[in-house]
């Protein structure tokens, strides 16, 4: 003990001796010893007195040498120690189901866990934490994971034994894998399993909706199904009514008969009539003591698309430019045309040909634009003259198509030649309220000279016009198009629509460029003047200088979005972040405005509204720099929210409105099932040959007698700190003064 | 049924500039016929094709300008008139690469061309030449026969047999794309059957049938003109339901 305590510990055999201080250290400090012998031995006669008093001195110096050097006695060695158990505890908010005798199954934790005592505990939700669980209140059950982060966390480690508690409702694939899959890869077990189930079975009575299924999309005027999957257990009942609500409005009821396990599938018929997101909401009803009222209606989110725009193509006289338009639109998968070219006027009705000859079918206009009109997406009139058909009733057929356009929010399109705009009498009809260009021009209403259109600011920003991403590039290639052969005048833009291509030196009266291309809003719909009938020189010709036809298919490809309305290219687009809520998350709904050229309207006024179970609910903001705001509100009612936007300019105009939908549910996808799953417990137990404990079982858990840890050792003694060290170093010191002194000196 | 006589179509010729006439905007967006033109080979027939604008103009409402170019298949002119003509009667020489990639451009861009053997003859040197042409200018595509179905028998007449100066194969071959054919092919001198004298008259008679063939071969002109211009709109199903319910179509 004292040796001990001289060397500063113990400094057993089998140890080994390490240096702890720089070697240039060490010299220095070896140099200055040397030097303080030197001195004091210095200029002094010899004599033996004389030698012991050096040579104790040496031998003192040599001591702190020693301690400068930092040695440091290392002794290492291995030991093993008994193997450790450890214990996993399901701490998802399943575990607050209650059992039959009225008390929640985890309520059965802490009896379980006494069967282990000196166990690690761990709980375990969606991932795994240290310590028994202070709250059954996480989600998203995994237990595959927990087990593969146990085996990380003792890796090279035989356990005495891992335990786990759960109800064996798992939703991290665990349990898929370990039922459907014969040669699944389960994670690797560090010791026996045994799984103890809480939760008891059956005793309970849930109905709930389980899955609803629609694909997340469906298409406009398209049916498409909606598959409600939904479960039964404690009950006796075989049918369940299934009600399915869209936007919180009915939209069917179906009764679906249950299978032995108590599943079964409703399916609903969907015609959507309307593009745009809608919630659709499926929902059993609840009855007493269902143990979770909650998961008995769900909620899902489908966008309505269009799938094919259709497209009515009247033209006037057979051209290049419908011949080039029709390739055009014919080619493309994405739309669904229909054609009718007047192919003989009465003025040609006198060369003599019998009309048994001829190909001809009577132009079905009435039909077309009163009962058939609502039906198309875009009507396009391409060099058409309306006065030979609708002579009896111009009024209401071209009333319908402005009707169609405004309060249908449908498209329409006029194109030049020497029987549109002006040269068709358009002025003062329906039609001219929903141009981009103002009619009425007295005088010459043709020019033929080849010009090339110049784009404008609002072509520079605008969809219709991007040819290409790249500003500069789309610029220098509209100004490298093929020249047009003329253009039908016009006095000028309608009030609020906005000139993408304009003439490089015709004006109007008002000095400005006179529009070639020209797009405008009306009511809930869009129209495109383009005023002339050689459109069709952006493909031939440009393929001819052997450039493609590419910039005259992405004008008409980004023409056709627009005019329908592609939601992204509306002037007001509104979005909620998620599709679903959970009560008291919060709900936030992005509102981006841009003016009829594309810009982004700044300090635009955004009125919100919110109509859903609970009530409306309005907002109001201003867009910022970037043309959009952000509103936020907590979603507090459960159900279907529609959010309506609108959006107003410094001015008070109107600028536009959006829509989109949201759901808010109080259904936790924890508890969508409440039956433990003893066959999932069961079967894993067997598959790891672990060993399974049905509720109220008293079994001991598996151990493994020969589990253990091996624990590297290692002892460090710093021998520079030994008392042994200043002792010796004092002692050494005082006997070589004490023999100075003897002989003399001081 | 009448029969249009030569004075009828001479007149209704005649009588155009004088009356209302439909226009395009400019000129160069009108409806005109541009004639391939190759070293030998090839016949230049521009009365014929301006006759047929004529009746085009006279019969339909198309806004033609009677006007027929003569350009080289390697002109970069030729994308300036999407409807072409070929006509010849005589071996043809062998295209140039140049003139080979821009005729199969313009026929793959939208551009129409009609190719006619004016030779008369069962078997000619000309369709011989042609059909090499076809197998140089599309390797993977054949020239076939049209089903009698086919859009250009119904563009704008119904018709029953294509007929030209002669009726020797009374068909049309073609060269498909997609669904519309932009090559079509008739060896029965379509143009010969439109040609005229400086005189007015008719270059030629038309045998067998006389003035009623080349009426029938009249009417295929102005359906070729109008298939070039609305390819497969008559394959369209309005139109289609519309002739059966009239009992024109079976």
């Amino acid at each position: 003990m004292t040796l001990d305590w001289l060397f500063g510990g113990c400094c057993g055999p089998g140890g080994t001796l390490v240096w702890t201080t720089e070697a240039w250290i060490v010299a220095v400090a070896a140099v200055g010893v040397v030097l303080a012998i030197v001195l004091a031995a210095l200029p002094r006669p010899r004599g033996g007195a004389r030698v012991a008093e050096i040579g104790l001195l040496a031998a003192a110096g040599a001591v702190l040498l020693f301690a400068v050097a930092g040695p440091v006695w290392v002794q290492e060695g291995d030991r093993v120690e008994p193997g450790r158990y450890v214990a996993l505890v399901d701490a998802s908010r399943s575990m607050q189901v209650l059992d039959g005798d009225g008390t929640p199954r985890s309520d059965k934790v802490a009896a379980r866990l006494a069967r282990l005592p000196g166990a690690e505990i761990y709980s375990f939700g969606d991932s795994l934490r240290p310590g028994a669980p202070t709250a059954y209140d996480l989600g998203d059950t995994d237990l595959g994971g927990a087990l593969a982060a146990i085996g990380q966390r003792y890796a090279g480690e035989k356990l005495e034994g891992l335990a786990v508690i759960t109800d064996g409702i798992d939703r991290g694939g665990l349990r898929r894998r370990v039922l459907g899959e014969a040669d699944a890869v389960l994670p690797r077990l560090n010791g026996p399993l045994t799984i103890y189930q809480v939760g008891e079975d059956g005793g309970r009575t849930d109905i709930a909706v389980s899955d609803v299924r629609a694909g997340g999309f469906a298409f406009l005027r398209a049916p498409f199904a909606i598959e409600v999957d939904v479960r039964a257990v404690g009950t006796s009942a075989r049918t369940l009514p299934v009600t399915l609500t869209r936007d919180g409005q009915p939209a069917g009821t179906k009764t679906v008969t249950l299978d032995a396990e108590g599943r079964g599938t409703a399916r609903f018929e969907i015609t959507p009539e309307a593009v745009g997101r809608f919630i659709y909401e499926a929902a059993t009803p609840v009855t007493d003591g269902d143990a979770v009222p909650a998961n008995n209606a769900l909620s899902l989110a489908v966008r309505v698309v269009r799938d094919r725009v259709r497209v009515l193509q009247v033209c006037g006289s057979p051209s290049f430019d419908q011949k080039f338009l029709r390739l055009f639109l014919k080619e493309d998968p994405a739309v669904d045309l229909v054609s009718f070219f007047i192919l003989r006027t009465d003025r040609d009705m006198g060369a003599g040909w019998d009309s048994s000859e001829l190909s001809l079918i009577q132009f079905p206009y009435e039909k077309l634009f009163s009962s058939e009109l609502w039906s198309f997406d875009l009507v396009i009139f391409q060099n058409f003259d309306y006065r030979p058909y609708f002579a009896n009733n111009a009024d209401e057929l071209l009333g319908n198509i402005a009707r169609y356009v405004k309060e249908n929010g449908k498209a329409f399109v006029m194109m030049g030649g020497d029987r549109s705009f002006d040269l068709g009498a358009y002025a003062g009809t329906p039609i001219a309220d929903i141009l981009p260009v103002q009619l009425g021009v007295t005088g010459e209403a043709l020019d033929a000279d080849p010009f090339t259109p110049r784009l404008t600011d609002g072509g520079a920003r605008h969809p219709v016009t991007q040819l290409v991403g790249d500003p500069s590039e789309n610029s220098r290639i509209w100004s490298g198009l093929s020249a047009l052969d003329g253009l039908n005048l016009s006095r000028g833009a309608s009030q609020g629509a906005a000139v993408l291509l304009e003439h490089p030196s015709l004006k109007g009266a008002d000095g400005k460029a006179l529009p070639v291309l020209a797009v405008g809003e009306y009511g809930a719909g869009r129209s495109m003047a383009l005023l002339g009938d050689s459109s069709w020189r952006w493909s031939f010709a440009e393929a001819g200088e052997g450039r493609g036809n590419q910039a005259y298919l992405r004008f008409w490809k980004n023409a056709a979005r627009w005019l329908i309305g592609d939601p992204e290219d509306q002037p007001v687009v509104v979005e909620a972040n998620r599709d679903n809520y959970q009560i008291g998350e919060e709900v936030r709904i992005t509102t981006r405005v841009r003016n009829v050229s594309f810009a982004a309207v700044v300090d635009a006024k955004v009125d919100v509204t919110i109509d859903g179970p609970g009530g409306r609910q309005t907002l109001q903001g201003r867009t910022g720099a970037d043309g959009s705001v952000a509103l936020a509100l907590p979603a507090a009612d459960r159900g279907a929210h529609r959010v309506k936007v609108v959006a107003r300019g410094a001015g008070g105009q109107t600028v536009g409105q959006a829509q989109t939908a949201y759901a808010v549910t109080t259904r936790d996808p924890e508890l969508e099932e409440v039956e433990p799953d003893s066959t999932f417990l069961r079967t894993l137990a067997a598959r790891t040959g672990g060993l399974y404990v049905a509720p109220g079982e008293q079994v001991d858990p598996l151990r493994n007698p020969e589990a253990g840890r091996r624990v590297r050792d290692r002892a460090e003694t710093p021998l520079y700190a030994a008392p042994l060290v200043p002792l010796a170093f004092g002692l050494l010191v005082s006997l070589s003064w004490w023999i100075r002194r003897r002989v003399g000196y001081r | 049924m009448r029969e249009p006589t030569r004075r009828a179509v001479m007149l209704g010729g005649l009588s155009l500039p004088l009356a209302f006439r439909a226009r395009a905007i400019g000129p160069a967006s009108e409806v005109d016929i541009a004639e391939i033109q190759l070293a030998s080979g090839t016949v230049s027939r521009p009365e014929a094709w301006t006759r047929l604008l004529f009746e085009l103009l006279q019969s339909t409402s198309v806004e033609a300008e009677p006007r027929v170019v003569q350009v080289a298949p390697d002109d970069p002119a030729l994308f300036r008139h999407p409807f072409a003509v070929l006509a010849g009667n005589a071996k043809l020489p062998p295209l140039s690469e140049a003139a080979s990639q821009q005729l199969v451009r313009y026929l793959s861009y939208g551009g129409f061309l009609f190719i006619d053997d004016t030779s008369g003859e069962r078997e000619s040197a000309f369709d011989t030449s042609v059909r090499a042409m076809i197998r140089k200018l599309f390797p993977t595509r054949a020239l076939t026969t049209l089903p009698s179905d086919h859009s250009v028998y119904r563009a704008f007449f119904l018709l029953h047999e294509p007929v030209g100066r002669v009726a020797l194969h009374r068909t049309l071959e073609g060269v498909a794309q997609g669904s519309m054919h932009p090559l079509l092919y008739s060896r029965d001198d379509v143009s010969g059957a439109l040609d005229r004298r400086p005189d007015g008259s008719d270059a030629f008679p038309c045998t067998p049938g006389g003035e009623l063939q080349r009426r029938e071969a009249v009417k295929l002109g102005i359906n070729l003109l109008m298939y070039g211009l609305t390819s497969n709109y008559k394959q369209d199903q309005a139109h289609v339901e519309q002739l059966i319910r009239e009992g024109r179509l079976e």
